[in-house]
């Protein structure tokens, strides 16, 4: 009954701070993550796509969100499930496309694989494997504001497993002890790989955050509006030089962990449950309430799709000669803003 | 024992390569021996391993004796049926063969040692052309280092032409021990038959160091004491002027030698009688070709003459180039049989030591043999065209040839002589 | 010229870096008011303030990941390991942030890692390590390893400066022993090997304090010996290596490292590789056996490479 409801129900009104434009760019955003991934993966099984196959189903609404809060100068370290975050940032989707099949014109022309890749170029850092290592890269950032005494932050995403990880504390401890502008995103998506939640910790995360001296703060990580209502203000502490704020992103990975992945260890139930807490579905629902075509946008997403996965395909194989190159900067080559389309940052 | 030339009758066992038990492939070389005539080496006629050893380092054996014999059934790494008390007879191969090498061996980790050089090592021999055999090693275990080959070339080892003389009282005594084949001489010399062989009480009396004359010692020892015994040895000396000489020399980078080897056999040729042998009362002319003998000293191993066949076809390049090969190769004991033998006329060069003059001692059955001394400047009267004398500062040097009163007289020695400096001093300088 | 101990002219070399470029600043374990455990830091709180003079919680992984996090940022941390030994610690942060970003996303890291190295003075097996191997394996990481006063400010100021992460290995016996002639100012010293003593017949290849072992070892040896102090461990001066062995075609190579797969086993490697044709005798390594650093001193010695170790080496390979 629940779960029919929610197929249903419109999501309420979570925010004052965003126009319908705001609001149509995040269904976009998301449903170009959705299409960018699902695209991919089809690529992935023609064999396209070289490695394993990681995507975000379900989760979108966790980076769509929160990336729209960020202003272009802001700086983000982002996890593998969030796409979003890139497209909003201004990663065009042709150099998604080439960056999963390895080709010259990827992010990381070819060196790195999957969603492994941050451009610099729009003030986003790429994840390394091992989670949550990018936490220190954030906070390190958030130093450099505070030093310089910039009104920025930094955010950055790991999920529920990384928790466990002597990173996460000393991300945490040291960012609570300077009162760093980080903002912490806890993606909550019920499993590390297999590993659901009561194997993961004793006591949840986002109490800890009290232990070190910050807020712990809970979002329907299914609910665009609602993730960027939370680091909206998340951000204005942060700037306000208040500290560092945990967000917990409430969601479910509704894939494997990787395309391998048939995902059997999670019980159906859950799945169905979480199916109709679908965000694209939801943010649908709400713009549909307020009149927007959303058709038209999918449309749209789905030529802009299409043209990008040619594009890519024509994109040439990194050549072998340069790879060696590249180990060693001869010259610094840093970090630069990025796109921030929230109409607050407008005004 | 092999015949290592025609006129070997006899050869001694040096050391054995490999010993009783030892793989041995064909062509591997199995042992070294000694004649009167040249040491060598001697390769394994056959594959196999080493069954039994007859002839014991220090015997002396005559051509065609079995030296050793070698199982041809054997395996690598196997015993041999033999070794096991299973029938030898057949399986084991005599390992003589008339006319041809037998074998013998001596230390095995000696001689694997003695061959391993250092990357180094090898390089610089290939890049300078030289055999590292001739370069005594001062590292672990007599190893060659780099320092003893840069030692070796910094004295000229890889020089154009090293110094040679013949068979003369004259000798200098070598400096180089290191160039002495030292473990190949020892080992001889501490063999207690041969000890035995030195009359006793000399032994006994002999000061501390005194050891028993080389095989090779020996050998020329006999012969030039033949030589003077037989020959009617007379020595005739004339005086050249090397000036022009000096000059062509200096312009083609090479040693007096090659060229006085030129004009000698031109010379030669126009006096043929001595270009010739005398053997049995035979005195046998040779009037188109010249087999010249070139003395290579061995340092204090001794010395040898190997032969430069038709030497008349030889340009002075061409000269110098075959001088240099038999010098090398004596000294490595790479020189075959054949080319020891059957020379007409002999050149003996130890002009390299500042000495001036020397009576050198005939090479029968040759009956001619020519020593060439140190060119030095000295004032000589110098009369031009007009008839006018005058002193003049010039690159003298004495010609001093030995001859057999036998075969010839005074005055054809002095009239070759004669036309030879004529050469010399008329040397076209281009 | 000043003359200065290998300490002074780190603290001098950062000294001067803070002082023109404030982008310059320093992060450690108990660095600030009480100077760091070697003194290294000694006053810098006073001229520069907290705030660039950051002590941290005990933490290195978050000292070497905050330091990255800033450097992409614009700004040139210079980040204390109180010891090497506790790199082990910020290892991930090294070897999967720090070498890979440039690479994999042409986001230059630009830190520098200061590490106190080496024993000889009973600091046990956790704090008396030289762990430079570990990241010399770890792709694109510059690791340096100065053995003089002059050529520990000179690399130090060169660290800072390299817009890519570099790990300065210093060595804390040599902080006070080694005393020298430091040019005032600031000046850069390339990473490149250089001849501390010019020699014919032998090379010796050490870097850090094994440069001063070798040096002693060889002063009266019976042959000419060349003394290669590396300086810079990545990049590796293959052609000064090269250079110098194929002059003497003889090599010892030293390590204070544990001998299994140690820097000197990669200078080995590249003299089998590349000098082949010029070696007159075996490749010699003499190097701190695998085995933890032990804390009485008899058995400390008996493991870290000595004079007499050295000397002995060298004359075995100068008679082979």
């Amino acid at each position: 009954m629940a779960t029919e409801t929610a197929r249903t129900e419109v999501p309420p009104d979570v925010t004052e701070h965003l126009t319908t434009d705001d609001r149509t760019g995040l269904l976009r955003a998301m449903l170009m993550m959705r299409g960018i991934e699902e695209r991919a993966m089809t690529l992935y099984r023609q064999g396209k796509v070289p490695g394993s196959f990681y995507d975000g189903f379900g989760q979108e609404a966790v980076s769509a969100g929160a990336t729209w809060a960020m202003a272009a100068e802001d700086r983000l370290c982002i996890l593998h499930r969030d796409l979003a975050a890139h497209i909003i940032r201004g990663v065009e989707p042709w150099r998604i496309f080439a960056q999963y099949m390895g080709r010259a014109d990827g992010i990381t022309r070819g060196r790195d694989g999957n969603v492994h890749f941050g451009d610099r170029t729009k003030g986003c850092v790429g994840m390394v494997s091992m989670l949550p290592d990018m936490m220190l890269i954030a906070t390190g950032m958030a130093m450099a504001f505070k030093l310089r005494g910039e009104a920025r932050c930094a955010i950055t995403w790991f999920g529920d497993g990384s928790t466990s990880r002597g990173d996460f504390h000393e991300a945490m401890n040291w960012a609570g002890v300077q009162k760093l502008p980080v903002i912490f995103i806890l993606e909550n998506n019920q499993y590390a790989y297999s590993t659901p939640l009561d194997q993961q910790f004793a006591v949840n995360p986002i109490e800890r955050a009290a232990a070190y001296g910050f807020p712990g703060v809970s979002a329907d990580g299914n609910d665009p509006e609602a993730m960027f209502e939370v680091v909206r203000a998340a951000r204005e502490r942060a700037i306000a030089g208040e500290g560092p704020t945990l967000v917990e992103a409430v969601t479910m990975r509704m894939h494997g962990h990787a395309a391998h992945d048939d995902m059997k260890y999670v019980p159906t139930a859950q799945v169905e449950e979480w199916r109709a807490k679908d965000p694209i579905d939801r943010q649908v629902r709400r713009l549909e309430a307020l009149g927007v075509d959303t058709q038209a946008v999918r449309d749209g997403v789905k030529t802009e799709i299409e043209e990008a996965v040619e594009r890519a395909l024509q994109s040439p194989q990194p050549d072998p000669e340069t790879v060696l190159d590249g180990l060693f900067a001869d010259e610094p080559s840093l970090l630069e803003d990025g796109n921030a389309p929230w109409s607050g940052f407008r005004s | 024992m092999p015949q290592m030339g025609v006129s070997v009758a006899e050869g001694t066992v040096v050391e054995w390569k490999k010993q009783v038990g030892d793989w041995v492939e064909a062509d591997e070389i199995i042992c070294s021996i000694s004649t009167d005539k040249i040491d060598t080496d001697v390769e394994s006629p056959a594959t196999g391993r080493v069954a039994e050893i007859i002839v014991a380092v220090g015997d002396t054996v005559d051509v065609g004796v079995v030296m050793a014999k070698i199982a041809t059934d054997a395996k690598p790494g196997e015993a041999h049926a033999s070794e096991n008390g299973v029938g030898t007879g057949e399986a084991a191969a005599a390992l003589e063969a008339p006319g041809e090498a037998g074998e013998l061996i001596g230390d095995a980790t000696d001689r694997s040692q003695a061959k391993r050089y250092s990357p180094v090592v090898m390089r610089m021999a290939a890049e300078h052309n030289l055999d590292l055999s001739q370069i005594q090693g001062s590292g672990r275990g007599g190893r060659i280092s780099k320092k003893d080959v840069l030692a070796f070339l910094e004295n000229g080892g890889g020089a154009e032409e090293p110094p040679m003389h013949i068979e003369s009282p004259y000798r200098p005594d070598e400096p180089a021990i290191k160039r002495k084949p030292k473990p190949r001489l020892q080992r001889v010399e501490e063999v207690p038959a041969q000890a035995a062989a030195a009359p006793a009480p000399a032994a006994a009396a002999a000061p501390a160091g005194a050891q028993p004359l080389s095989r090779m010692r020996q050998a020329i020892g006999s012969r030039m004491v033949e030589s003077l015994q037989t020959a009617a040895t007379c020595t005739t000396i004339a005086e050249a002027d090397m000036s022009r000489i000096e000059a062509a020399r200096a312009a083609s980078k090479l040693s007096y030698l090659p060229f006085q080897a030129r004009a000698t056999i031109e010379t030669l040729l126009e006096f043929p009688q001595l270009n010739a042998t005398l053997e049995d009362g035979q005195h046998t002319v040779y009037n188109d070709a010249v087999h010249l003998g070139i003395a290579v000293s061995l340092g204090s191993g001794g010395l040898i003459v190997p032969i430069i066949r038709d030497a008349q076809d030889l340009s002075v390049e061409g000269l110098a180039k075959r001088i240099k090969d038999i010098a090398v190769r004596a000294r490595n004991n790479q020189l075959k049989p054949d080319e020891v033998s059957g020379g007409t006329f002999t050149i003996t060069n130890p002009g390299g030591y500042g000495s001036i003059m020397a009576t050198p001692v005939i090479n029968l059955p040759q009956v001619g043999i020519l020593d060439t001394e140190a060119v030095v400047k000295r004032p000589v009267v110098i009369t031009d065209e007009l008839g006018n004398d005058s002193i003049a500062i010039r690159s003298m040097t004495y010609l001093c040839m030995s001859w057999d009163h036998r075969a010839l007289d005074g005055a054809y020695a002095a009239q070759f002589l004669s036309a030879l400096r004529k050469k010399l001093e008329a040397w076209p300088i281009s | 010229m000043p003359t200065m101990t290998y300490l002074q002219a780190i603290s001098d070399a950062m000294r001067e870096e803070m002082r023109a470029d404030e982008r310059v600043f320093l992060m450690g374990e108990d660095i600030g008011t009480f100077g760091g455990a070697f003194k290294v830091t000694d006053g810098f709180i006073d001229e520069f303030g907290p705030k660039r003079v950051m002590d941290t919680p005990l933490a290195e992984s978050a000292i070497i990941g905050c330091a990255i996090g800033a450097s992409v940022e614009g700004l040139r941390p210079i980040a204390e390991m109180q010891f090497s030994d506790f790199v082990s610690c910020g290892f991930d942060q090294l070897v999967n942030v720090a070498g890979k970003t440039y690479y994999r996303m042409g986001l230059s890291v630009n830190i520098t890692v200061r590490l106190p190295s080496g024993g000889g003075f009973s600091g046990g097996p956790y704090h008396s390590q030289n762990p430079e191997a570990w990241f010399m394996h770890a792709p694109g990481l510059k690791i340096v390893a100065p053995s003089t006063a002059e050529d520990a400010k000179g690399l130090l100021i060169s660290a800072v400066r390299d817009p890519n992460p570099v790990l300065f290995m210093e060595h804390k016996h040599l902080y006070r022993r080694v005393k020298g002639d430091v040019p005032a100012g600031s000046y850069e010293t390339p990473f490149t090997a250089r001849i501390a003593r010019e020699g014919t017949d032998l090379t010796v290849i050490a870097y850090g304090a094994m440069v001063h072992t070798a040096l002693e070892a060889t002063a009266d040896l019976d042959g000419s010996v060349e003394v290669l102090d590396l300086r810079s461990l990545v990049p590796l001066d293959e052609e000064a290596i090269l250079k110098s062995v194929r002059k003497t075609s003889k090599v010892v190579i030293i390590d204070e490292a544990n001998q299994m797969c140690a820097a000197g086993a990669q200078v080995a490697a590249i003299i089998a590789e590349r000098a082949f044709e010029d070696l007159d005798g075996p490749v010699v390594r003499v190097a701190t056996p695998d085995v933890p650093i032990p804390f009485s001193p008899t058995l400390e010695q008996s493991v870290l490479p000595q004079v007499d170790d050295v000397r002995e080496a060298c004359r075995e390979l100068l008679e082979y």
